[in-house]
């Protein structure tokens, strides 16, 4: 996982049909330290989460089973970044 | 998923069997999408016919696959989504996080919304 700062939202009409009903965020990555990584992602949120929270993403099959746990019948989830957590604080 | 423009096509003869109904498009990201890839576009499938200038979500891996009906496809990238529409904070510059990258990448979306 990573984590981000959600920065924003994406609308798409015209989309594949299994991201109906997924709310895609704008979520900058940051490294370990905090500082800018310049890598933009997209992901999808089941959190509620807002512009300017800091939050961790899931990848791959980690973000499959944020949206839809069970990994052994959730292939068809059409996601790669899920957000898993929205960060309140870390030491 | 990342946020990438539309800028051509690719044709190609002779392809994989399972790829020949793909559609196959160039998508330059908005940002960086993995530091591993060095590279500044990528080649993937699309169902939605999006076309040149359009910006696009593409997602990444085994779901790029999945969309095609299959996880038996020589495919890791796929349009998902035909952008209409981004918001993102006034202030996201100073996000933390928001370096020159994601910068760049939000005055790139700003030229054509």
């Amino acid at each position: 996982m990573i984590r981000g700062t959600v920065i924003g939202q994406v609308w798409a009409t015209r989309k594949a049909r299994g991201l109906d009903g997924q709310t895609l965020l704008l979520v900058a990555a940051r490294d370990a330290e905090g500082r800018a990584t310049g890598r933009l992602v997209v992901a999808s949120d089941t959190l509620d989460a807002r512009a300017g929270d800091d939050v961790t993403v899931a990848f791959g099959s980690g973000a499959r089973i944020v949206l839809r746990p069970g990994a052994a019948d959730n292939r068809d989830v059409l996601c790669d970044a899920a957000i898993a957590a929205i960060v309140e604080g870390a030491g | 998923m990342i946020l990438g423009r539309v800028i051509g096509h690719v044709w190609a003869a002779r392809r994989d069997a399972r790829l020949q109904r793909a559609k196959l498009l160039v998508v330059r990201p908005h940002a960086i999408y993995e530091p591993a890839f060095g590279t500044r576009h990528l080649v993937a499938t699309d169902d939605l016919d999006a076309g040149v200038g359009d910006d696009v979500i593409v997602c990444l891996g085994a779901p790029a696959r999945e969309s095609l009906g299959s996880n038996d496809m020589p495919v890791d990238a796929a349009v998902l989504g035909v952008v209409d529409r981004i918001e993102w904070r006034a202030d996201a510059m100073q996000a933390p996080g928001a370096g020159p990258g994601i910068q760049r990448a939000l005055g790139a979306i700003g030229d054509t919304k």
